[in-house]
């Protein structure tokens, strides 16, 4: 029998995660891939890392993904149990869901990596949440602390007096499922777990506890910034076969089967997948993934970029600070623009709302099966839907709806 | 029909029966009730909406238990009649969909041995039975109690002996398993459980499965062992009441074989070749009867129609059929017809200003209607009920091949009643109505062809649809169909009618929908098509699957599976709605909701 009190993670893995459209069209937010891992992955690889052993991953959309890639979690020598949460109804309420499975634990938002060294010290604090500082706290639920003790959690505010922020990882006990069953409706008609917990202030400690690494991602371009970060801590290693006049520097990860044919210039971190056909002659360079079964041929160079499994760039294509989805093909010739003339940030639309994205270098965000025609060419910024046929010799910018055909 | 769910997990079951049944609510909602099992069964169970026993329901403990949501079929809408049912001791639960056809015998047999009963339904003996067999062991008992029962049956059952077990089986209605994570489901319908968990098995006929919390065990008839794969259910939850269809219209034009089975079953029986109704009607229908008058409006106007045709055919009695809204300005009232008021809703208003006025002057009346307690059934001598289910879709579909069925089972009977067909001729008749359910599949499964030849017709402006006999009813049917949700202009005629006027209409752009059956009018369909087409007009053929013939005079041939000379007209039916619907979806139109049209209308 398994013993009752042992530690257990519990991932939030549940959210559609809708600002990150349209590459959560097909799958939950948990599910984008970050260095050719799912970003629930690393939570659950730096988790293990951290000594446990037990998960509960609470799944709603699209769960049969999450469920076929971790199955029971036997390759990861752990055990994972799934609870589905059906309709979304807020963090409490998905926390909720596994009181009958949980004793002593841990919770981590799914969407968020979380460092190894500091799911530690959450697991040593009982009752214990944790917070880091940011730049823009006007966007998360900011805390109130008196000493290592937490005061209050806000609400997401404008004007913050604050830059210390709820992390969105705690460390809670039985007694917090009696708050979440007295949780009400938020404003925005869902159970908080930040309701539950200032409730819980009233009649028990909570510590918080300063995390050193943390990395959320909100919108698509942000995993450009998670992708970078992963890469740079991640150590070399080859598998795949290499052909002469090749050059490969820095640190890159090259899976089986994957041929690195002549004339590829390859400069790290760069991570490739298995079955991978790299060049001949192509320029990948630093901070790029690419996933399994792709294509990068002749005369193509990729920047910084995030390319998912099957899919290829494969004759005379430039892609830089982009992000491609699964099974998507380009034609040849066809480019992306990733910097303005003015050289101003570039702007982009997430489900119809105009957005800032602080970034001077952004390509295109592109969901899954997508297919462009021969040098077609694709905005800064621009964001192109699930299944789009992208029509030879067109421009692309702004928001393309899924399934659109663009002529 | 009705919806019966079983959930066991860590949930609250109240809370999850109550919204499985919620989506379970278009399969019946007149009432309700759950049984959730902490030590002893509780259960609550009232007449009314599932909001209404939702209402009134504590918050209960336990995390195991059974659901069941009515359209009553037999026996009145009662609180008793409410399921679950209790055995004597209190310990078994059960929830059934279907008909026990031996439960009078099965009732007094278990009440010499001292059990005693609650409701006068056939499901009630089902809990008694099972506890009568219990021996430690639910699906055993279960499994050997079914062995007695003649009918049709989905159940779910639990008991507090084995208080982490449902228990589930079925022969002929429906019954899935939805497999969760700690949890599991059964269901009438995927949609019940479908915001839990999207994985799900399919039990087979005569099949019993056990449920836990941890895990599920298929058994088939001779109690071993079945393994088998779980399928992922690709929609979303946020579509399941329509089980994944995109329209409430598909959805029902694909329930109709399960309609027509709902409409046979208990009422026919192959055995002693006999038709039965309720006491009521067979009373009504036991005193001679020299004439038929029939009173409806829209489609079942048309269902009418053919039941005219098929009445008298078989009975040999002069049958006149009328609108709802023209019969007390036509129809002589000196003699006392037998009066059937054909309505889905049994409430729109035209047929029931007809249906008093024949009360009035004396007539007998029936009503043919889909909702129990609707006014019509409830001011007529005797009502029978299509058994349909709920029908959302504006567009009259399942509901229309229901009543026709209705209307063909007393023709049935009252030709038997006045001797005019012989058994053989009657049991030939019960073959074929048996044959119906798996021939409206068969056109089911042919709706991709249907969908092409829908291109021919999504750019026209108008169409005729051309038939002879039962087939004229049934063309105006299918020009009612495609008018009301594509916006076509549609028109049906008798094909021997087009040339004495609505040729002047026809054009080489007015494609012409002909419906041809190898009955004896035949060769004058051919000689119609070929004056059609000696106009320049597109010809889409609705012909016999085995005619060769033909594919020589028409340009395009929609195959549909013969039964009987009165009974092809239904697989003809399905065709043409699945054509209407495929064509009006291919226009872009609202489908479900047709401008300037309501589900029932209740204003004259």
């Amino acid at each position: 029998m398994e013993k009752k009190n042992r530690m257990k993670c519990i991932i939030l893995a549940a959210g559609e995660g809708k600002r990150m459209h349209p590459l959560t069209y097909t799958r939950p937010k948990v599910m984008l891939p970050i260095a050719n891992r799912p970003i629930l992955e690393w939570n659950l690889l730096n988790a293990k890392a951290a000594g446990i052993k037990n998960f509960v991953f609470v799944i709603g959309y699209k769960s049969e993904m999450v469920r076929n890639h971790f199955q029971n979690g036997k390759k990861w020598n752990i055990k994972i149990e799934y609870v589905n949460q059906g309709k979304a109804q807020g963090t409490a309420h998905a926390i909720g869901m596994t009181e009958k499975f949980v004793n002593d634990f841990i919770i981590l938002c799914g969407d968020t990596i979380f460092g190894k060294q500091d799911i530690k010290n959450i697991i040593q604090k009982k009752n214990s949440m944790g917070l880091v500082k940011v730049e823009n706290p006007e966007e998360y639920g900011i805390v109130e602390t008196q000493g290592k003790q937490i005061k209050k959690i806000y609400e997401k505010t404008p004007g913050p007096f604050t830059d210390v922020i709820n992390a969105g990882i705690y460390h809670f006990n039985k007694k917090i499922f009696d708050f979440i069953k007295k949780t009400k409706k938020s404003p925005r008609g869902e159970y908080e777990i930040t309701d539950s917990i200032n409730m819980m202030i009233k009649e028990h400690k909570i510590e918080g506890v300063q995390l050193k690494e943390w990395r959320d991602v909100i919108y698509p371009w942000h995993l450009l910034d998670a992708n970078e970060e992963i890469l740079k801590k991640l150590k070399s290693k080859n598998n795949g076969k290499q052909e002469k006049n090749t050059n490969l520097e820095g640190m890159i990860i090259i899976g089986k089967n994957t041929k690195i044919m002549s004339g590829s210039y390859i400069k790290g971190p760069v991570v490739i997948g298995d079955n991978c056909k790299i060049g001949p002659n192509c320029y990948i360079r630093s901070c790029t993934s690419i996933g399994d079964n792709c294509h990068v041929g002749n005369a193509c160079e990729i920047k910084n970029t995030i390319i998912m499994s099957n899919s290829n760039t494969p004759h005379q294509n430039y892609v830089g600070d982009s992000i491609i989805g699964e099974n998507c093909n380009f034609g040849a010739g066809s480019k992306v623009a990733n910097l303005r003339f003015d050289k101003k940030n570039i702007k982009t639309t997430v489900n119809g709302n105009k957005l800032d994205t602080k970034r001077r270098k952004l390509g295109v965000i592109m969901g899954d099966n997508v297919q462009t025609g021969i040098n077609s060419m694709m905005n800064t910024g621009s964001s192109i839907g699930n299944n789009c046929y992208i029509g030879l010799g067109t421009v692309v910018y702004g928001e393309v709806a899924p399934n659109a055909r663009i002529i | 029909m009705c919806g019966i769910i079983g959930y066991t997990g860590f949930r609250d079951a109240d809370k999850v029966l109550i919204d499985c049944l919620k989506r379970l609510e278009y399969r019946g909602y007149d009432s309700a009730g759950i049984s959730v099992m902490f030590k002893e069964q509780q259960v609550f169970k009232d007449i009314g909406q599932i909001q209404d026993l939702e209402r009134m329901l504590p918050d209960l403990d336990g995390t195991i238990g059974i659901g069941h949501t009515r359209w009553a079929t037999h026996g009145g809408v009662t609180q008793m009649n409410a399921h679950p049912h209790l055995s004597t001791s209190g310990k078994i639960a059960v929830v059934h969909n279907g008909i026990i056809e031996n439960y009078t015998k099965i009732r007094e047999d278990l009440k010499q041995k001292g059990y005693t009963f609650a409701s006068e339904t056939d499901s009630e003996v089902l809990a008694h039975l099972i506890e009568d067999h219990y021996n430690g062991n639910l699906e055993k008992a279960v499994s050997t109690a079914l062995k007695k029962v003649k009918g049709y049956y989905a159940i779910v059952v639990t008991s507090t002996e084995e208080p982490d077990k449902v228990v589930g089986a079925r022969k002929s209605s429906p019954l899935v398993i939805g497999i969760g994570d700690n949890e599991n489901f059964l269901a009438s319908d995927i949609p019940a459980f479908l915001k839990y968990t999207n994985r799900v098995i399919y039990l087979d006929d005569g099949e019993l499965s056990v449920i836990t919390d941890k895990g599920v065990q298929i058994f088939n008839d001779k109690n071993k062992i079945v393994n088998r794969q779980e399928n992922l259910i690709e929609w979303d939850y946020k579509d399941a009441e329509k089980s994944g269809f995109p329209h409430f219209m598909l959805k029902e034009i694909f329930d109709q074989a399960e309609a027509a089975h709902q409409v046979i079953r208990g009422r026919v029986s192959e055995i002693d070749r006999n038709i039965t109704f309720d006491e009521n009607v067979e009373n009504l229908l036991a005193n001679g009867i020299d004439s038929i008058n029939i009173i409806a409006c829209g489609t079942s106007y048309y269902a009418g129609l053919v039941g005219k045709h098929m009445i008298e055919k078989l009975t040999g009695l002069p049958v006149t059929v009328e609108l709802g809204s023209e019969y007390r300005n036509y129809t002589t009232k000196n003699n006392t017809p037998l009066v059937i008021a054909v309505t889905q809703s049994g409430e729109t208003l035209d047929t029931l200003t007809s249906l008093k006025e024949a009360k009035n002057s004396g007539s007998r009346t029936l009503v043919v209607s889909n909702v129990t307690g609707s006014t019509a059934t409830r001011i007529s001598d005797a009502f029978i009920l299509t058994q349909s289910g709920p029908e959302i879709g504006v567009a009259a579909t399942k509901t229309f091949t229901s009543q026709i069925l209705v209307l063909f089972l007393l023709a049935l009977k009252i030709s038997k009643i006045k001797n005019t067909i012989g058994s053989d001729e009657l049991y030939n008749h019960i073959l074929h109505l048996k044959e119906l359910p798996r021939k409206i599949r068969q056109v089911l499964d042919s709706s991709d062809n249907i969908l092409e030849i829908a291109q021919q017709l999504k750019n026209t402006e108008s169409a005729f649809f051309i038939g002879r006999g039962i087939n004229y009813p049934v063309s105006l049917e299918g020009a009612l169909k495609l008018k009301e949700i594509s916006y076509i202009h549609a028109e049906g005629f008798a094909a021997g009618e087009l040339k004495h006027g609505p040729f002047a209409l026809l054009t080489e752009t007015t494609p012409v929908i002909a419906i041809v059956t190898k009955d004896s009018n035949y060769e004058k369909m051919l000689a119609n098509i070929g004056e059609v087409k000696a106009r320049g007009p597109l010809v889409i053929a609705i012909a016999e699957e085995d005619d060769t013939e033909i594919e020589k005079h028409a340009d395009y041939v929609l195959r549909f599976p013969p039964n009987s000379d009165l009974l092809s007209c239904i697989p003809i039916i399905v065709t043409l709605q699945l054509l209407a619907y495929h064509t009006a979806d291919l226009r872009e139109c609202p489908i479900d909701k047709p401008r300037n049209l309501a589900k029932s209308v209740t204003v004259e």
